[in-house]
């Protein structure tokens, strides 16, 4: 799974921010999202998140000195024990879906299937792809 | 107990260039946040005889308890100072993001106190602050400033700004903050008058609440109800989210309550080419959100300027419509979108400006006003932008009508102030008090002057009243207006309270904040907070004569869907006297001894 985006319908709410930083650290705080919506103002937004059925070769997993990023179930997960925060993995996503914070790498992991994100977004700028084409 | 306030605020003295946190008095603590705690700070720290623009002013920006949670609608944050425009004590909203970016700060306010010997740029990280030279952006836009604060210093800051008309002490300045504006009242002159050109705010902090489970829960409901309200097809929210503030035009004209040429008419026939509606199906529409906001009345347009340029602009709001459509016979989209962009760019209050233009128009026509070049008309695209220039720089006449309507009417003389359509210097809004009653008495009792915010409008172009009637309007507009202070407490958006079952709001505090607020608590702090600014507009020298509205509204309005409303002049006193009685105040509008002692504010009385 993964997910679909379509752009034009974003309004720059970050519902879906703070939805993914209340599941991943149960407070509002934005820098602990792994969603983010970056401005472009006044054209359309970018949403950065992994787009795992996209992403060609998912090089993260091959930049990590560590190997603390691997693939499990059609998704990518950093293990945050073993991340040194280099931050190679960083460089290297083509859709800038992994963030540094607190010295970690922090990337979506789908919240196991079920995105905190999606179920926010009122105007389905963000959904949630079910089946891969 | 863990809590979704901070309890500190920060201290900001501009002139010793020197920053320290403040643990929050309880006494502040007990106003709960937003307009409560920011009119209990101003009230206790600065003497309301001061010259607004003196450095013994002080601008206190506080947020709510329900600021930064994942609670929709609650992105706005609260600016009370003394206002330059009303020589009242102020409370000025904006939404966007610069309210949840005070929170992350770990902050519930940042209170600016004295000026700054230069012009200078605040950057506040947390509870830091660094000064920087504001000289490279002397004379920019609100736009260029907050840009340059951002490529600058990092895209990250939050930023708020004023423009060249805020440097001029523009009596109706505004302060921007990424287009969205603390707007009515002039806060833009009072941090002109503190030498500061632009803020930027980055915070670090998480915003937790003190269960979070319920708070979830609590959250979960009131978006479905959001939801549900934004689905409907004839609901006012609905509308709002699907053709911005705009979307409601159509209803106010057909009720003949839209102002149209300074208030001479109800109605306008070019209503419908500078609508929402209008808008929506002939511009490229971008629709945007304040922070965690689901409804997104916000609109960006592309148009095109009178010199064909292509351009970006924020879509006019409802209020805009009137101010520069409307009010000075405007029915040209592409105009009234530049002139709304321009307000921004120049940094004013689209409302009052607007207003101000449409008196200085009448004026012309009746041949008591002129000015060299410009062929001042209403609809003339050329008086409509060339007034607001001159305005916003001061020069020409535009020195003249920068101090606002009523300034400007007084200083010409004659009969021109009862054309001024506007109370305590502060402009009309979008709806008629000829026609709405009800509201005629908000704009009149409001201690920031003419305001639509705390108005029974809904009930009264909705139809449950009859808006035509002074029947049971003072005691719907005391129960608003205490309502809506009990809510810019929070700080909740205005339409927010429209779909949110009042239960709702203690529920929410108790949940994020551990404190027990039942409902009816709730709207005695509105109302204590309503007496405390009358207080403090008594001791600024203001009386019932300022509680009055100007001459026009008690001649006939004109064209065929307003039926000749009036206001009756005997019949509008009577409505004031019983709006003093049942504030419990006595016939000069003045508190009683008991109601402020029943309000625990005896010793706010007036000396």
């Amino acid at each position: 799974m993964g997910f679909d985006i379509e752009i034009g319908k974003c309004t720059e709410c970050k519902r879906c921010m703070i939805a993914c930083s209340l599941a991943k650290s149960g407070s509002v705080r934005m820098r602990s999202s792994r969603i983010e919506i970056v401005p472009n103002w006044p054209e359309v937004p970018e949403i950065r998140v992994c787009r795992f059925e996209d992403c060609e070769g998912h090089p993260c997993i091959a930049a990590c000195p560590v190997a603390a990023i691997t693939e499990s179930k059609g998704r990518v997960l950093i293990d945050a024990e073993t991340c040194i925060g280099c931050s190679a993995c960083v460089r290297v996503c083509p859709y800038h879906a992994i963030r540094m914070d607190d010295g970690i790498a922090r990337k979506c992991d789908l919240c196991g299937g079920d995105p905190a994100c999606v179920k926010e977004c009122v105007t389905e700028a963000l959904k949630r792809r079910e089946v891969s084409p | 107990m863990t809590s979704s306030l901070f309890n500190r605020m920060l201290r900001i003295d501009l002139g010793a260039r020197r920053a320290s946190v403040w643990d929050v008095s309880d006494r502040v603590r007990a106003y709960l946040g937003g307009m409560g705690t920011g009119v209990r700070i101003l009230c206790d720290e600065v003497d309301p005889t001061i010259d607004p623009l003196a450095p013994a002013n002080k601008i206190v920006l506080t947020v709510g308890p329900l600021t930064g949670t994942a609670a929709p609608m609650h992105a706005q944050s609260c600016i009370v100072t003394k206002s330059p425009l009303s020589g009242t004590i102020l409370n000025s909203y904006a939404g966007g993001f610069l309210g949840p970016e005070v929170k992350f700060c770990g902050l519930d306010g940042i209170i600016f106190e004295g000026a700054a010997e230069d012009w200078s740029i605040l950057l506040i990280d947390d509870d830091q602050v660094r000064f920087e030279s504001a000289t490279p952006i002397l004379g920019a836009t609100t736009e260029a400033a907050e840009a340059y604060v951002k490529e600058t210093y990092g895209s990250d800051y939050r930023t708020l700004s004023i423009g060249p008309a805020g440097e001029r002490a523009v009596a109706m300045a505004g302060a921007f903050s990424e287009t969205r504006a603390f707007g009515r009242g002039g806060a833009g002159a009072v941090f002109g008058s503190k030498r500061i050109k632009a803020v930027g705010i980055r915070g670090s902090h998480a915003v937790m609440t003190a269960d979070p489970a319920r708070f979830s829960e609590l959250v979960a409901q009131n978006m479905d109800a959001l939801r549900g309200a934004r689905a409907e097809e004839y609901g006012l929210v609905g509308i709002f989210s699907r053709f911005g503030t705009g979307g409601g035009m159509p209803l106010v004209n057909g009720r003949g309550a839209l102002p149209t040429k300074n208030h001479t008419y109800g109605s306008f026939e070019g209503a419908e080419q500078i609508d929402g509606p209008y808008y929506e199906s002939n511009f490229y529409t971008r629709r945007i959100a304040c922070f965690g906001c689901p409804i997104h009345c916000g609109r960006l347009h592309k148009f095109s300027g009178t010199d064909g340029q292509e351009l970006w602009g924020r879509g006019p709001e409802y209020e805009t419509m009137f101010s520069f459509g409307s009010n000075l016979l405007n029915n040209d989209p592409q105009l009234l979108a530049e002139a709304n962009r321009l307000t921004e760019h120049y940094g004013v209050d689209s409302l009052t400006t607007g207003v101000t233009i449409a008196w200085a128009l009448e004026m012309a026509e009746a041949g008591k006003l002129t000015s060299p070049g410009l062929d001042l008309q209403f609809g003339c695209p050329e008086a409509v932008l060339g007034l607001l220039e001159l305005i916003c720089t001061r020069e020409g006449i535009g020195d003249l009508l920068a101090n606002g309507p009523r300034r400007a009417a007084l200083e010409l003389g004659n009969d021109s102030l009862a054309r001024a359509m506007q109370v305590k210097n502060s402009g009309f809004a979008a709806w008629m008090p000829r026609r709405m009653k009800g509201t005629g008495l908000a704009y009149a009792t409001s201690n920031r002057g003419a305001c639509h915010k705390r108005a029974p409008i809904g009930a009264e172009i909705a139809g449950a009243m009859d808006m035509e009637s002074y029947e049971g309007k003072a005691a719907a507009l005391i129960e608003n207006q205490n309502v809506v202070n009990a809510i810019f407490t929070l700080i909740s958006c205005r339409f927010h309270e429209f779909v949110t079952d009042h239960e709702t709001y203690p529920a929410l505090i108790a949940a994020a904040t551990g404190q027990a607020f039942s409902w009816d608590k709730l709207v005695t702090l509105g109302e204590r907070i309503w007496n405390l600014e009358k207080l403090f507009n008594l001791k600024a020298g203001l009386t019932r004569a300022d509680d009055r509205l100007p001459g026009k509204c008690f001649e006939p309005v004109l064209g065929k869907t307003s039926q000749s409303s009036v206001m009756e002049a005997e019949k509008f006193e009577a409505m004031l006297d019983e709006y003093y009685r049942l504030r419990g105040w006595d016939s000069d509008g003045v508190p009683t001894a008991e109601k402020l002692e029943a309000l625990g504010i005896a010793e706010d009385a007036r000396e």
